[in-house]
């Protein structure tokens, strides 16, 4: 599904330039559940943020499904983050000033469905996660777990092929974060591909496979199914 | 879509209650500020929009050139309306008429004097005079007839079903009622309650006959489409054709112009009039408004960082910038609406003492199409501009950035945001000097010495028998113990409009042409007016004693160049005239322009008004009706009415005190939403910088330094709005007192106190939040972060 050869990622300011990814390479299968690990500033977040494309890479190739997306302009790109992807974050990122519902109606929004077909598929995707009973409240009226369940049916609603979860579990206690890995298993297991960034060995054990990464390359693998 | 806009503004507002704040009340005041300006603004475009046939109407001007210099006039003589009809072809008609006179009506008890016009026939129909009982047709079938309006006939009658009845007029004849017209509008250029047939007033002044007098008004109505530039060939030199002596050249000047324009430069060409006020509060209108969106743009862009988070998620979520960019202006359109409507509210509220303000009756109507519309357009126009570039900035987030909480890096937004505060306080400095140089120039022609003395003088017309009782009323009101002196003349002594050519003197070119005010008075007449006699004497008691005599002002004593003046002749026509006195020069009609030449003569068989000095220090209430009692026992059947002259003084500067009221209001207004403005980014800026000042203070800042810090960075770009601000007031400020022949000098101190007044302001908004900051416990806010 993804290929990337030889990525390249270069931050530059006045004064310093900081290679985060140098001529990274790397592939995941399809239906794969990939843990990517390393040391903070390794450049995990980096690589994450340009397979979700919400980044361009300095160089390189990113060839999704074939299809060369590294130089996609951002018409393109939004494309492919509204029907393809659907993103986790470690802070659980959700919207204030929207209700739980609203907030996993969003993408469905942006992608155009009906507002009659919203109802029955967003109800579907709450009632998954088990948090159908506090659609109407607002994030911050919501324990942790609880947000993320709400991230998560976010980036499934409109089941995407490929889900990037950054640290899922970062900002969970023990409990609700092993609820929400198998809520990702789960999901793995349905044929969702899944690329997690962690720090946790635990989380890491629910994957398939773990990439180590040190100083913006891939150090090692691990093949654990 | 839609829907979630609405939800996330209204929640929004809730969350962000303050910032809200700030940001609705500075539309809310830019909003009012403009819709009450554009109500003004459509007030006076819409003068005269009452008469249908406006656009063939035209009034005939006369333009009379002297030393090189052509003033025109409105006066015309009394044939040329019938000349014009005769003679020149594409006229409809013609219609004299005179210029607006308060006469005495009676009925039954009632004596009431009311203002309106003597008019040919032709007169009701070209101006469509609104007939709700008769017609135009039989309105002066009888010679004795009067038409008068709803509100005249409720008076009087307390009906408008009053065909037939009669109304005294003068005490002396009576009046049939045959027509009743609709109250006219206010914005109109001629007003009227009443009109009678012009065959009255011509049977009154035979000496309108003559071509020689230019004294009533002449209006015409053209044939559709007529050719206006054919029409004024002839009728240019239609008076000299009959009168070589007469200088007036005739040409038809259209009366949709009047209102706005009917200025004339010294060549006798067509200027600009009220149209440059109406332009200058339409550009304030849009200042303000412009102030408040940049208010907007300010506080929204200071705000980003509460919002990047969210930009970011609906970008991973897979919202294109586009969608963003819709999304902000809609949020922002939904803030200018709230705002609107809030304007609405406080509109309906304030019009009555801005009517007060302007001399109005302004209405509000919203379900009038073009209020409607207006109204809209300004709510999108605001939410369209102060949006867009809040939703630029916004939308160009980078997700991956926003969403790992990186700073936002905000060099070029906060450049732009400072120089948005440039533009807000330049505007508001500019008003505000502006402001102050007009009411110098305002002070400066009310304080300058105007030749006699207004102050404790009144007047009051001659009616009935006035004239002839003259002398007795002088005694009498003398007697009273409250009157110092009491005098008779043509005119007031500020609106002296009689003047002629008619001069000659030894020495005078032949081929030179004066214009001379003249001025009928009676013997008291200088002593009365306070006036000071330069040289020579003032006219005896026995007025005939000095009937060829004339006294001279001090401007027409230097055209003369006489070193012996008094004793001298001049010749009136073919009668020789001894001066025996120079009058000091006295302001007349316009306080701004020197005195215009002037004779006075010896003679009140024209006299129409009489002037009375009250004793100072008199109880003004007790005089007044002591001077009623005596001249209602002279006079009886008359109501006694009167006008201070410094109310009348006052009146000329009444376009002069309404530019710098408005001016001041709006420099006030413009400074409250910049300081709105400041006051919110002070307090974002204090917020974002929580870290630094814990820290800062933590190493041993005082107070007072963090509050510096704070300050310095907002002071700076109201310092170079100042610096900007102070060429263009100049500028505007030259061009505007260009126009006056006395004028204040513009001093530097005017614009060094406003800055530092600016300044001043400016330091206070922002002094607030930066103290607050500065004195917050910095364990506290290292805690926080």
């Amino acid at each position: 599904m993804i290929k990337i050869t030889g990525l390249e990622k270069i931050y530059r300011t006045e004064e310093v330039e900081t290679i985060a990814l140098n001529k990274l390479s790397m592939e995941v299968k399809e239906g794969e559940f990939v843990a990517v690990m390393g040391p903070s500033g390794c450049g995990k977040s980096t690589l994450l943020n340009i397979l979700g494309l919400l980044d361009d890479p300095d160089g390189g190739s990113f060839l999704f499904n074939g299809i060369e997306v590294a130089h996609y302009n951002e018409r393109k790109r939004s494309e492919m983050r509204k029907h393809v992807i659907g993103f986790v974050f470690q802070s659980f990122n959700l919207i204030d000033e929207l209700t739980v519902y609203e907030n996993v109606e969003l993408p469905l929004i942006y992608t155009g469905v009906k507002s009659s077909e919203r109802k029955a598929i967003v109800e579907k995707v709450l009632d998954k996660m088990q948090i159908m009973h506090r659609r109407n409240h607002f994030p911050q009226q919501l324990s942790g777990g609880q947000q993320q369940r709400v991230a998560v049916a976010r980036a499934v609603v409109n089941n995407p092929k490929l889900i990037l979860a950054d640290e899922p579990t970062g900002n969970l206690d023990s409990i609700n974060g092993t609820e929400v890995m198998q809520l990702l298993t789960d999901l793995n297991e349905q044929g969702t591909t899944i690329i997690m960034v962690t720090h946790s060995e635990h989380d890491a054990k629910f994957s398939h496979r773990i990439i180590r990464m040190l100083d913006g390359q891939t150090v090692t693998e691990n093949i654990l199914i | 879509m839609f829907s979630n806009y609405l939800k996330i503004t209204f929640r929004n507002i809730l969350r962000n209650k303050t910032y809200n704040f700030l940001n609705i009340f500075g539309l809310v005041i830019g909003i009012t500020c403009a819709a009450l300006i554009l109500l003004w603004v459509e007030d006076e475009l819409n003068y005269d929009h009452f008469f249908p046939n406006r656009n063939n109407l035209y009034i005939v001007k006369d333009k009379q050139t002297y030393e090189g210099k052509t003033s025109v006039f409105d006066a015309t003589p009394g044939p040329l309306a019938q000349a014009i009809k005769a003679e020149i072809p594409g006229i409809k008609t013609t219609a004299r008429s005179t210029w607006g006179d308060d006469v005495l009506f009676s009925f039954a008890d009632k004596p009431i004097y009311e203002n309106g016009r003597y008019v040919d026939a032709g007169f009701l129909n070209m101006f469509s005079v609104p007939f709700i009982k008769g017609n135009a047709a039989t309105a002066f079938t009888q010679l004795h007839a009067v038409v008068v309006s709803e509100k005249m006939a409720m008076k009087f009658f307390g009906s408008t079903d009053i065909l037939g009845k009669t109304l005294k007029v003068d005490n002396k004849q009576d009046y049939v009622v045959t027509g009743v017209f609709k109250d006219l509008p206010e914005n109109l250029s001629l007003k009227f309650d009443w009109l009678i047939s012009f065959k009255i007033y011509e049977g009154q002044n035979q000496w309108l006959t003559q071509w020689r007098n230019n004294a009533i008004i002449t209006y015409v109505e053209t044939e559709p489409r007529a050719n206006v530039a054919a029409i004024n060939k002839p009728l240019y030199g239609i008076v000299q054709k009959r009168n070589p002596e007469n200088n007036a050249k005739m040409m038809l000047y259209p009366f949709n112009r009047i209102r706005l324009y009917n200025s004339f430069d010294d060549n006798g060409n067509d200027k600009d009039g009220l149209i440059k006020n109406v332009r200058l509060f339409s550009l304030i209108a849009w200042i303000i408004l412009i102030i408040a969106c940049i208010n907007f743009m300010n506080l929204a862009t200071a705000r980003s960082e509460k919002r990047a988070k969210e930009v970011g998620i609906r970008k991973v979520v897979g919202a294109t910038k586009q969608r963003l960019i819709v999304q902000f202006i809609s949020e922002s359109v939904l803030l200018s609406f709230i705002s609107m409507l809030l304007a609405i509210a406080i509109v309906l509220l304030v019009l009555p003492a801005f009517n007060n303000l302007v001399n109005k009756n302004l209405t509000l109507q919203l379900f009038q199409p073009l209020h409607l519309a207006g109204l809209i357009a300004i709510t999108l126009v605001c939410g369209i501009i102060a949006g867009s570039y809040p939703a630029f900035y916004l939308s160009s987030f980078n997700p991956a950035h926003v969403l790992k909480s990186a700073k936002i890096k905000t060099g070029s937004a906060a450049f732009i945001r400072k120089m948005l505060v440039v533009i807000q306080f330049s505007a508001s400095v500019i008003l505000i000097i502006c402001t102050v140089i007009i009411y110098q120039q305002i002070q400066y022609g009310k304080e300058k010495d105007l030749g006699f003395k207004k102050d404790n003088l009144i007047t009051t017309w001659l009616r009935g028998d006035m004239k002839t009782h003259f002398t007795a009323i002088k005694n009498d009101l003398i007697g009273t113990g409250v009157v110092e002196n009491v005098s008779i003349s043509n005119s007031n002594v500020l609106s002296m409009g009689s003047n002629t050519s008619d001069f000659t003197w030894e020495g005078k070119a032949r081929d030179k042409q004066v214009l001379i005010t003249i001025e009928g008075i009676s013997s008291e007449y200088i002593s009365t007016q306070g006036m000071q006699l330069k040289q020579g004497r003032a006219f005896y008691e026995n007025l005939k004693a000095d009937s060829n005599n004339i006294i001279i002002n001090e401007t027409l004593e230097k055209i003369i160049k006489n070193k012996n003046i008094v004793g001298s002749i001049i010749n009136w026509g073919n009668r020789k005239c001894t001066v025996v006195g120079v009058v000091k020069d006295f302001v007349s009609f316009n306080a701004y322009k020197p005195a215009d030449p002037l004779i006075m003569y010896a003679n009140t068989y024209n006299a129409n008004l009489m002037s009375i000095r009250l004793k100072a220090n008199v109880n003004l209430t007790t005089a007044l009706s002591q001077v009623e009692k005596v001249i209602k026992a002279n006079n009886p059947g008359y109501p006694f009415s009167y006008e201070f002259v410094d109310k009348v003084f006052g009146r000329m500067f009444k376009a002069e005190n309404l530019i710098a009221k408005l001016a001041g209001i709006f420099a006030a207004l413009a400074i409250i939403i910049s300081c709105l403005g400041l006051f919110g980014l002070a307090s974002f800026t204090a917020e974002k910088r929580t870290k630094e000042i814990g820290i800062r203070k933590i190493l041993g800042a005082s107070v007072s330094g963090i509050t510096g810090l704070l300050s310095k960075d907002f002071l700076k770009p109201v310092l170079l709005s100042v610096v900007i601000a102070f060429p263009v007031a100049w500028w505007l400020m030259m061009t505007w007192l260009k126009d006056y022949e006395y004028k204040i000098s513009i001093h530097w101190w005017v614009f060094a106190l406003v800055g530092l007044l600016v300044l001043l302001i400016a330091l206070a908004t922002v002094s607030f939040q930066a103290i607050k900051a500065a004195r917050a416990n910095p364990v506290k806010n290292l805690r926080t972060e």
